[in-house]
């Protein structure tokens, strides 16, 4: 059973945000390329209390995508956790923008099942939990090259990528895990908020 | 919510996602001296495998896709070649997206991008897209390696867009649309990204129209020579390490955070160290020798960060080094017997190395075209499977050239 003294030792110093202690630290990139990828396919999902949420209309200020599920056992949970962490350094430094997390697994996950996920990573106004029915989010899921596949015992295995769109509704950063550190995600942020500021 | 009252009400989540990542038997790693941002296999050993192979004499290129199910009644078969519609690309070196989902294949010589769909159905890749205009729209020709990052792909250029002089780096989403071009003071051949230092490495070789021409028409006053250091995130060359000529494939250790890593010099016939110093500055300095008919061709490296295997393309020998003191490297093992060796590919276990030896038409020196696997043992000796041979000089469609592989 050492493992699992071991496991729960670890969890405990990731629950008292150690977490990325163990996490090989890079070096901040103060000004990072960001050039533009794509434009950010629009998109309109319901949020947690079942109001639209269209991509477009969150234009003038720089927007996170997630793509998680709720009962994730891998990425997701870290990718939140940082994004919470994120969403706390942006409001303390009055930057606006707006963070969406969709789930890839709207058939476990409910409005009510992602509004209880919402809280449990202390989302403030600002981070929208969506979803939408299988049919009408798949065209978001394939505009996004985001894909899901069923795997024992429960779990789905998707990208889970993160797409930083900017003001003008550009893609101009994609994260994964590894590269989704939210000290970068800040820097880049506030880069594309001062390059929309002197415009 | 502040943090001090967030985090607490975040345990449960973190411990159960923690226990049942401890339970459940998670992938398996992605094989080494790929993208450290490529999705990993299912875990087991692998199923299939795709060969990148242009055709030694008439007749499109194409991607051999071949049974390598040990389980299999098919076992060491090739099940099937797509063909790209396109004769002469000179297919070379291939690279997953970072979700597995694509395959990116580079022609040398025609600097075409060709995109493999292999996520729909991983025994029936198809040809998704072509991307005919390269050196047009990029400014860079002669494609080496495409290597992943989350929703890009990066690929090395070797030279300008009319096969002379430096080269770069290209961006484009996994889809296939451009981004960006960033140019090279050398001829570019290889990619290494290690993201705990933000650092990317660019090796280099020589121009497009000296790689396309016969051997005694390469010029050593063209050779590369040099190992480039990039910031990664702001993509600028902070530092460019210069050793003996045309240093091809580079290793940088697997283990997190490790500072050190290794690359073959290919007319220098030697192995080259780097090492990421305290002050983030690199330093590179000849590790060893190889003998004077070696000529490697590839570097590959164990999961364990044990040993590195060099290809020798003039003697067809593949050696095992053992780097557990990554500063007095030394000769481990080797196999003869693989004439023209290159390519090889190491599962993600380490105990499985695939070896084909084409170089490039243009300087291929035997038609004796084979895919091979060589055993590697717990304490690193290494063995040639005398019943796993895939002949392709007597295929039936026609002899064909083998350089690059991935496995699924």
């Amino acid at each position: 059973m050492r493992w699992l003294a071991a496991t729960l030792a670890a969890v405990s110093l990731a629950a008292h945000g150690h977490e990325e202690k163990s996490r090989p630290a890079s070096p901040l990139a103060k000004t990072s390329y960001m050039a533009v990828i794509r434009e950010a396919p629009d998109f309109t999902l319901r949020d947690v209390e079942g109001k639209s949420v269209r991509l477009s209309e969150l234009r003038g200020k720089s927007v996170l995508v997630a793509f998680i599920y709720t009962t994730c056992t891998g990425a997701c949970p870290l990718l939140s956790a940082r994004m919470s962490r994120l969403q706390q350094k942006l409001a303390a430094a009055h930057i606006p923008a707006a963070l969406v997390s969709v789930t890839v697994d709207p058939e476990r996950d409910d409005a009510k099942t992602l509004g209880a996920y919402a809280k449990r990573f202390g989302a403030r106004p600002g981070w929208y939990f969506v979803r939408e029915e299988p049919a009408r989010l798949a065209p978001v899921l394939a505009a996004y090259d985001e894909w899901t596949r069923r795997e024992p015992p429960g779990e789905l295995d998707h990208p889970a990528r993160l797409h930083l769109i900017d003001a003008a509704g550009r893609v101009r950063e994609i994260y994964s895990l590894a590269f989704f550190d939210e000290e970068q995600a800040f820097l880049d942020i506030r880069a594309l908020h001062r390059e929309a500021s002197s415009r | 919510m502040n943090a001090r009252r967030l985090l607490p009400s975040l345990l449960p989540t973190l411990v159960a996602s923690a226990i049942a990542g401890a339970l459940v038997a998670g992938p398996a790693a992605a094989e080494t001296c790929l993208s450290p941002y490529i999705k990993a296999r299912a875990a087991g050993p692998e199923k299939v495998m795709y060969l990148w192979m242009l055709p030694a004499g008439q007749g499109s290129d194409f991607l051999a896709v071949i049974d390598v199910d040990l389980a299999s009644a098919t076992y060491g078969k090739v099940l099937k070649r797509i063909e790209v519609g396109s004769a002469g690309n000179e297919a070379h070196h291939m690279g997953y997206t970072d979700d597995r989902g694509r395959i990116w294949a580079a022609a040398l010589n025609t600097s075409r991008f060709f995109i493999f769909d292999v996520r729909t159905d991983p025994m029936n890749p198809k040809l998704e897209r072509v991307i005919d205009d390269v050196p047009k729209l990029t400014g860079l020709s002669g494609p080496h390696t495409p290597y992943a990052i989350p929703g890009r792909m990066l690929i090395t250029m070797a030279s300008g867009p009319d096969g002379t002089g430096t080269g770069g780096v290209v961006e484009f989403t996994n889809e296939g649309k451009y981004i960006a071009s960033h140019k090279t003071p050398n001829n570019a051949y290889e990619i290494v990204v290690k993201p705990e230092f933000n650092t990317m490495l660019v090796s280099s070789w020589v121009p497009q129209k000296m790689f396309m021409s016969p051997l005694d028409k390469w010029d050593p006053k063209q050779f590369s020579n040099s190992v480039t250091v990039w910031n990664f995130k702001s993509r600028k060359i902070v530092q460019e390490l210069k050793g003996d000529p045309v240093p091809l494939a580079t290793r940088w250790a697997l283990k997190p955070n490790s500072t050190y890593g290794y690359s073959i010099s290919n007319a220098g016939n030697s192995i080259w160290m780097f090492r990421r110093g305290k002050d983030g500055k690199f330093s590179y300095r000849k590790a060893a020798d190889l003998s004077s008919n070696c000529l490697p061709g590839d570097l590959r490296q164990s999961p364990d960060d044990r040993y590195v295997y060099v290809s020798c393309i003039g003697s067809g020998e593949i050696q095992a080094w053992d780097i557990s003191r990554p500063d007095k490297i030394r000769l481990h093992d080797t196999v003869q017997g693989v004439v023209q060796a290159n390519m090889m590919h190491l599962t993600n276990d380490g105990k499985r190395l695939y070896v084909t030896n084409s170089a490039i038409s243009s300087i291929d020196f035997s038609p004796r075209y084979a895919l091979r696997l060589i055993h590697v043992a717990p304490d690193g000796r290494m063995k040639q499977d005398p019943f796993f041979h895939i002949d392709f000089s007597k295929a039936p469609d026609g002899p064909a050239r083998p350089h690059d592989m991935l496995l699924n």
